[in-house]
């Protein structure tokens, strides 16, 4: 079967599924201070003129406050893009954005950046500086808050209640790779963001420390009242969603709890395309 | 409070090994800029040496005379019509010329300047030449500078050998140094030495007697108005002289050879250039740090910090290599002056004034180096850190 084929067929597929799902899960609340984020009818498109491309298309999507949501699917089918839009670190053009109950569509640079402050980003590399010891790196976060006389004080309290207490003046060169990842965790979660933007977190990690770093955000989140959106291919940390979507070419196809999600999919063959062949 | 975490100190430091480069580099840098400067200042500085030294408030001399290099006299009568005036406390005449003296040792012919002045008047207040007035008196005797090129000899009291194929010998030294009026260095002697040496040359050649004077210093009554008793010197006299205060007579040799030679061209580019090679080392030491640390610096920027705060750490990162550049640049530089005058003779000054405008442009150059650095950090989309 050809590529081309095999995409058209799952494109194909996605919108019959995603008629099929979408109206019987949806969740409906009619509060807006109830959602962290609320999408309308968001487009997104790379490159311009002949070389314009979309890669989202019509995305409508709310995520209620408090929820963990972990949202799967093939790789290019947008997810990052979707992550950094919500993260204000694109400009959107099309559609409704707002975050933390802020319209951000149309908002200047200098105002994104004040967006940004409020969301805790947590990448797929750590993005330590190496020259900084734990605890300096995530003071960095702290510093960001006008009040930051205790600023040590707070990051090592973050650190420690993920389990570095004995680490906070290592640099990172001497921290294993799940420790880095709980340094970055902690350095995203210190100012008790609102909202927490994860993009595949535990990519570089062994399934042990990966399993770790994720119930530790589960407690931080659960604890404080705190809204995840994480992007994961793995399956092995489903269980800790309340909620998940699936992005595929673009378009949001599934909203599922978890039992829908598991009976619905194959757990071996998350990939729709693979599934397909 | 506080402090904000030193992350550009941090950075900088981190790595060992490339710090010490930037700081070799921007030294390097500073030290060639000072070099190229103090050679220029040398030169410059030189020239007037001797005459900032010379104990006159006026100064007199032949209206043909444009330089100290112009062997042209005036008629000492002048300087007596010159003591008639109100406010001329003391005339005092300077007698120059060149004269080949033979190395004691290798007996090879160097020429040397020599300066002639009665051992009574204190024309060239100079502590070595204070201490042997006595001497001087004593015929075919000589002082010498023992800031000549190392080319003349020992300098030392006793040495017999020849100066204008005549026996002399020298009784003391002085310290002056050399410009390129007196390339190899200087000699001094009593007027009537000078008479002896150079009173009854042969026929064809430039025979001195002390009717005819090079420079003329005037010591004005102490309140004197020094601009007043010039002017009326100056409108009184005949014009066969040019009658000059001291600064203006330094002013004079500085200008000749600041218009009249490519000195001051070619070293200021030198030093530009230098400046110019700073900023391309330093650049490359801040870009590559900006460079490696990239996607850290974009999560920065993803955290919600702006691009001022990011600018802002690059300059730190300039500024802490400009004054840690500086120091060893400026150490160095101290020592090669100091060898530079011991080998040549050349006046390398290292003044506070030069220390500081050094120490500036050392600053501009990391800071441009710092601000082109920064654009890629600038450029940066934040975005671009989320992996794929
Ligand atoms: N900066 C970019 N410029 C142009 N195209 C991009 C850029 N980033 C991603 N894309 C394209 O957009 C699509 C979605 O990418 P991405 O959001 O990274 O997907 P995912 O995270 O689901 O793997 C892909 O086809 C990718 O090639
Ligand atoms: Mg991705």
């Amino acid at each position: 079967m050809s590529q081309s084929m095999s995409q058209s067929m799952s494109q194909s597929m996605s919108q019959s599924m995603s008629q099929l799902v979408g109206s019987t899960t949806l969740e409906t609340n009619s509060d807006p201070n109830a959602y962290a984020v609320q999408i309308r009818g968001l487009n997104y498109y790379f490159g311009q003129g002949d070389l314009r491309k979309q890669v989202l298309f019509d995305i409508d999507l709310d995520l209620l406050k408090g929820q963990i949501v972990i949202m799967t699917g093939p790789s290019g089918s947008g997810k990052t893009t979707l992550l950094t839009l919500i993260g204000a670190l694109r400009t959107v053009r099309e559609g409704s954005l707002k975050v933390l109950g802020q319209e951000i569509v149309g908002l200047s640079r200098a105002e994104l950046v004040n967006v940004r402050r409020n969301i805790g980003f947590i990448f797929q590399a750590h993005n330590l500086f190496d020259s900084l010891t734990a605890a300096q790196n995530v003071e960095m976060a702290v510093e960001l808050l006008d009040e930051w006389g205790d600023k040590r004080q707070k990051a090592i309290e973050m650190l420690s209640q993920l389990g570095l207490a004995d680490r906070v003046d290592y640099k990172p060169s001497a921290l294993s790779g799940g420790q880095k990842q709980r340094v970055a965790i902690a350095r995203a979660l210190v100012n008790q963001p609102a909202l927490i933007l994860a993009d595949e977190p535990t990519a570089a990690l062994d399934k042990k420390s990966g399993r770790e770093v994720v119930t530790l955000m589960q407690q931080l989140a659960k604890q404080e009242g705190r809204t995840i959106l994480m992007v994961t291919h793995d399956n092995r940390i489903l269980d800790v969603a309340d909620r998940i979507i699936t992005l595929v070419d673009g378009r949001l196809e599934t909203d599922d709890n978890l039992e829908n999600f598991v009976n619905t999919h194959d757990p071996k063959s998350l990939d729709r395309r693979m599934f397909m062949m | 409070m506080r402090r904000r975490t030193p992350l550009a100190w941090a950075n900088l430091t981190y790595e060992r090994r490339r710090l010490l480069t930037a700081i070799a580099g921007v030294s390097f840098a500073v030290l060639l800029m000072f070099m190229f400067r103090g050679f220029e200042n040398a030169l410059y500085d030189s020239q007037v040496q001797l005459l900032k030294l010379l104990n006159g408030d006026v100064v007199v001399i032949s209206k043909l005379k444009l330089n100290m290099f112009v062997p042209e006299q005036f008629a000492r009568r002048r300087l007596y019509q010159a003591q008639a005036y109100d406010g001329v406390e003391q005339a005092y005449p300077l007698y120059t010329t060149t004269a080949y003296w033979k190395n004691p040792e290798t007996k090879r012919i160097r020429p040397l300047r020599v300066l002639a002045f009665n051992p009574q008047d204190p024309v060239l207040p100079l502590p070595g030449i204070l201490a042997h007035q006595e001497q001087l008196h004593l015929p075919w005797t000589a002082l010498i500078d023992d800031r000549s090129r190392p080319e003349v000899g020992p300098t030392e009291a006793g040495i017999v050998t020849e100066l204008a194929e005549q026996q002399v010998r020298l009784v003391g030294t002085f310290s002056l140094g050399t410009d390129f009026a007196s390339g190899n260095g200087n000699i001094v002697m009593s007027d009537q030495n000078f008479l002896r040496y150079f009173g009854a040359l042969g026929p064809d050649e430039d025979r001195r007697t002390l009717n005819t004077v090079d420079v003329g210093l005037l010591k004005l009554a102490s309140g004197a108005n020094v601009e007043a008793v010039a002017q009326a010197l100056r409108n009184q006299l005949p014009k066969d002289i040019k009658v000059l205060t001291k600064a203006e007579f330094v002013q004079q040799e500085r200008d000749y050879w600041r218009n009249n030679t490519s000195i001051g061209f070619v070293f200021s580019l030198l030093a530009t250039m230098s400046f110019i090679v700073g900023i391309i080392l330093v650049y490359q030491i801040l870009y590559t740090d900006v460079a490696e640390h990239w996607a850290e610096y974009a999560t920065l920027k993803a955290m919600g910090y702006s691009n001022w705060y990011l600018l802002g750490i690059v300059l730190q990162e300039a500024i802490i290599l400009a004054v840690i550049g500086f120091i060893p640049g400026f150490l160095i530089s101290w020592a090669l002056y100091q060898l530079t005058m011991n080998a040549t003779g050349l006046l390398m000054q290292m003044t506070i004034a030069r220390v500081i405008n050094l120490f500036i442009a050392t600053t501009i150059m990391c800071l441009i180096s710092g601000t082109i650095a920064v654009r890629k950090v600038q450029a940066t989309d934040p975005a671009e850190v989320f992996g794929s």
